[in-house]
């Protein structure tokens, strides 16, 4: 049995489903977002949706007939901690075009989730229990070991950059050609997604989405700590627009803007990046 | 004999067509607006009357166009109307199979859907220049090259250079760079008529199902490059008739006709005064800007109000 | 936001003893002074209450206050009380709701903070009267929509309607308030009309603050009752206020082969009103929205697709505010043409 799941959005919240499946021999087909997928997504997205629904819609084209399955969930949380928008109507956008079957879930309590798709694919309570607590254990023990890792990079005598954007699309393996750009200097870049959601109240009272809680917090924790902020964002982000330009109005730490509108356009980032770094040497 | 005037005035270009009552077309010229549609529709209408046999009489004037107010206003015409009735009109007298428009003019682009003479659907772009003709023609100007040798050029390139042509400020900059970074002019040039119609399709045609007979108008068909993009992009053939450019003017023409009161015009207006003055109401705090329209100095219209202060008079 | 000024005012007048100034109507100076400080792919509502904020406050204004809920309307007040600090005016801006829920602590220490003198009962008594207020003008609103199209003597709908609102805004108690309202639907029911049973029928949903908004949708709603149209908007006060979660229920339930799960902000309703017009054999849909609108954007292909199985023309507006008025125009004339047509 082959279910798939897209390389977007949720996925990476998600990663504890692929620990899960794994324990339960079900096969789990992702791939990294390539040009092609990128021109499917634009072909069958609606022209203003931002560039990660596009990936993520690239995605659904490219697995539908690759898998018997996707995974699709419909994460949301309480009033306080909200997902973005597009999050809640990805199972119905899918459903609606696409002929491939899913699997889904209305996000409840974790174990419910688990046990609704795994009873789907055909698993008795028990393997689901039993697959479900291996995959918490696998999954909180890698998750903790990056945490740490980019914790660590706060100590480095190099100079450090503090990258600021959503897990989507700081993780994207297409996106990340910006990222790359900064690999060739010696510098730390620790990755906004890792930190813990408990800081934001010290930057904005208000705040009220899940996700960008975590990157706020990033940034209140360790704005002293490092040399410069860069945000990455897609266009149009809704959440970005508004966090985004809070944080840049309340730091005073040189920061760099980079906004995605279209892959073909990602050459003329380089100039900007070089004299980002060329700052932040300076002092 | 009677005829009847159509005249489609763009923000690029005017353009006028003259029909006998069987819509064929008697005469028909095309020139630039260059800013000012009074000057440009004096100029046209001028050009028509010389070519116009004498035993021709007018008996009927539409307009469209974005000027369309306006000039009809000017023209005294009996229907106004806009560009998507008057395009589907036009193109339906010639070809009364046609079952989708695609039309890419100066600042509009637009697809027309078509079903046994009926328009079922239409769309129209969001409101911004990129993937128009305006876009195009400023882009030709950056690159040096005349906009009639755009399209000869692109047919010389085999590789289409990517450029991302979403948003007008964006594709300027990705332009630039792919130019420095040395990409050749033609691969460029292909890539800007490749990137025009990926645009083109994914916003103003998304979600709109494309039926053969393809007709393709407006300034913009003229292009041989993005036409060739087009029917790779389509996977059908895709028609351009050698009067397309006239096809938003004729359907008026015929619009005019149906519609006519049987008046007799006069196509002598060199010599009418039209005026126009801008001034701010004042009359509360939406402070429109109010446009006065004068003809022999008369004031005709008033536009612009957002309340009912000023109707007509 | 439209006529709802009316009402808000009525309820700070009779509860607190403070100068109450009401933020300016929107002009062309608003949205431009809002989007010189707005960042750049911000919903356009933001846009036009951040220049609201700086004319209020250019007209000495010292508290602002402002009802955001759901979607990205909570997050308003926090960025732009920062974007009026850096621009260095002082002043206090109070968000009545947090987290998507009024916050009552909240209010009645603002209300305490302005008027030390404030009476709950008092309050409560006239909020109830203001909410009925809402109530009956939303209705009138809805009769007004359905027939100003076919008005025989110009304006007499709009001018029928100031009359009434400064009647309202003088009420004591909900029952004259009640008889004003009888009375006024009567005499909206005498307006002389010229409608013919078949006459054009259209539907306006989407996003809220465009739909209810006049300036923010070009006064899309009366450039297209000059067409002769018979209106329906199925957004306003009332919704949002009292039918909000039941409208969104009813929404899953009747639209199951569109939606299984709930969408953010009015993306649901909109689904299930899009089959509703079409259902009812409306002529034709209109979906407008402000530009960067994340529900919208993400349900419209679903909109899109309800439409065209059941063979119904529906045109989307995206508004900005830098939209230009004449090709706004252009297509809302082609959409009546096209409507038409198909009608014959």
């Amino acid at each position: 049995m082959k279910v798939g799941l897209p390389k977007g959005l949720y996925y990476y919240y998600c990663q504890k489903w692929v620990y899960f499946f794994n324990e339960l021999n079900v096969e789990v087909i992702s791939y990294d977002t390539n040009k092609e997928i990128i021109e499917l997504g634009n072909n069958s997205a609606n022209s203003e949706m931002c560039l990660s629904m596009k990936i993520f819609l690239g995605h659904i084209n490219y697995l539908q007939d690759k898998c018997d399955y996707i995974l699709i969930p419909n994460l949301h949380y309480d009033k306080k901690n909200q997902m973005c928008a597009n999050f809640n109507c990805l199972y119905d956008l899918v459903s609606n075009f696409f002929k491939v079957k899913l699997l889904t879930f209305d996000n409840k309590k974790e174990i419910k989730n688990y046990l609704k798709v795994g009873k789907e694919l055909g698993f008795k309570s028990k393997q689901i229990k039993k697959a479900y607590k291996i995959a918490t254990i696998k999954y909180n023990k890698t998750f903790k070991k990056l945490k740490l890792e980019n914790m660590n990079k706060l100590n480095s005598i190099n100079k450090k950059i503090l990258l600021v954007g959503h897990s989507y699309n700081i993780r994207d393996k297409y996106l990340n050609e910006v990222i790359d750009l900064f690999k060739k200097f010696n510098i730390e870049i620790i990755y906004s997604d890792l930190f813990d959601d408990d800081y934001y109240f010290y930057l904005s009272k208000e705040l009220y989405w899940k996700y960008s809680k975590i990157n706020v917090s990033s940034v209140a924790y360790c704005k002293e700590q490092v040399d410069g902020i860069v945000f990455f964002t897609t266009f149009p982000c809704g959440l970005d627009s508004l966090v985004n330009e809070l944080l840049m109005r309340k730091i005073d730490k040189p920061y760099l803007n980079l906004v995605i509108d279209d892959l073909d356009s990602l050459a003329g980032m380089e100039t900007r990046i070089e004299s980002f770094v060329d700052i932040i040497e300076q002092d | 004999m009677n005829c009847y005037l159509g005249v489609d005035i763009g923000s690029i270009s005017t353009k006028g067509v003259i029909i006998d009552e069987n819509n064929n077309i008697i005469t028909s010229s095309y020139i630039w607006t260059e800013g000012n549609p009074v000057n440009a529709v004096k100029k046209l209408i001028n050009i028509l009357k010389n070519n116009l046999d004498s035993k021709y009489v007018v008996k009927g004037i539409g307009t469209t166009g974005s000027a369309r107010k306006l000039i009809g206003l000017l023209l005294d015409a009996n229907i106004v109307k806009n560009e998507i009735m008057a395009h589907a009109i036009g193109t339906l007298s010639i070809y009364p199979d046609v079952k989708t428009i695609l039309e890419i003019g100066g600042q509009d682009s637009k697809i027309i859907l078509l079903n046994n003479g009926i328009i079922t659907d239409y769309a129209m772009n969001t409101l911004c220049a990129a993937g128009t003709g305006s876009f195009l023609s400023s882009q030709a100007k950056r690159l040096n090259i005349n906009i009639e040798d755009f399209g000869p050029l692109a047919l010389k390139s085999n590789n289409p250079v990517k450029i991302a042509a979403r948003c007008t400020v964006f594709a300027e900059s990705d332009l630039i760079h792919k130019a420095q970074v040395g990409y050749k002019k033609e691969d460029i040039v292909a890539g800007l008529c490749k990137s025009i119609v990926l645009n083109y399709l994914n916003n103003v045609g998304k979600g709109k199902k494309i039926k053969s007979p393809v007709i393709f108008q407006g300034g913009v068909s003229k292009n041989l490059g993005v036409l060739k993009y087009f029917k790779e992009i389509l996977n059908t053939d895709v028609i351009v008739d050698p009067n397309s450019h006239l096809m938003g003017a004729l359907g008026i023409a015929i619009l005019a006709k149906k519609n006519s009161l049987g008046k007799t015009y006069d196509l002598n207006i060199q010599n009418i005064s039209f005026d126009t003055k801008a001034i701010d109401c004042g009359g509360c705090s939406n402070n429109c800007e109010l446009l006065r329209i004068y003809k022999d100095n008369k004031l005709i219209d008033i536009w612009g109000n957002r309340c009912d202060k000023y109707i007509k008079n | 936001m439209g006529d709802y000024y009316v009402p808000a005012k009525y309820l700070l007048n009779k509860i607190v003893d403070a100068e109450i100034l009401v933020a300016p109507f929107i002009t062309a100076k608003t949205i431009e002074l809002g989007s010189k400080y707005s960042p750049e792919f911000v919903c356009t509502p933001f846009k036009y209450t951040l220049g609201t904020m700086i004319e209020s406050l250019d007209n000495g204004a010292n508290i602002l206050i402002q009802f955001g809920g759901g979607c990205r309307y909570g997050y308003y007040s926090e960025l732009q009380e920062q974007i009026l600090k850096d621009l260095g005016y002082k002043f206090e801006l109070l968000n009545l709701i947090t987290n998507g829920k009024a916050n009552i602590k909240r209010i009645y220490k603002m209300i305490k903070r302005i008027d030390k003198n404030f009476n709950v009962f008092k309050g409560l008594y006239y909020f109830f009267i203001t909410i009925k207020m809402v109530k009956y003008m939303d209705k009138i609103d809805d009769y007004i929509r359905k027939n100003i199209g076919f008005e025989i003597n110009k304006s007499s709908f709009s001018n029928l309607k100031k009359e009434m609102l400064e009647k309202f805004a003088s009420v004591n108690n909900p029952f004259s308030l009640y008889i004003l309202y009888k009375k006024y639907f009567k005499r909206f029911k005498k307006i002389k009309i010229n409608k013919s049973k078949n006459c054009l029928k259209v539907g306006i949903i989407g996003e809220l603050y465009t739909l209810m908004e006049p300036f923010s949708n070009y006064y899309l709603e009366r450039e297209l009752a000059k067409f002769n149209i018979e209106l329906k908007r199925f957004t306003n006060v009332t919704y949002l206020l009292l039918k909000y979660k039941k409208v969104n229920k009813k929404a899953l339930k009747k639209s199951k082969e569109y939606m299984k799960y709930q969408f953010s902000a009015d993306a649901s309703s909109n689904v299930y009103w899009t089959k509703y017009l079409c259902d009812k054999k409306y002529d034709g849909i209109i979906h407008i929205k402000s530009s960067f609108c994340t529900p919208e954007i993400g349900v419209m292909p679903i909109l899109d697709k309800i439409a065209n199985e059941k063979n119904v023309p529906m045109i989307h507006f995206s508004f900005d505010s830098n939209t230009s008025e004449v090709g706004i125009k252009t297509r809302l004339e082609a959409f009546y043409d096209m409507i038409e047509m198909r009608r014959k």
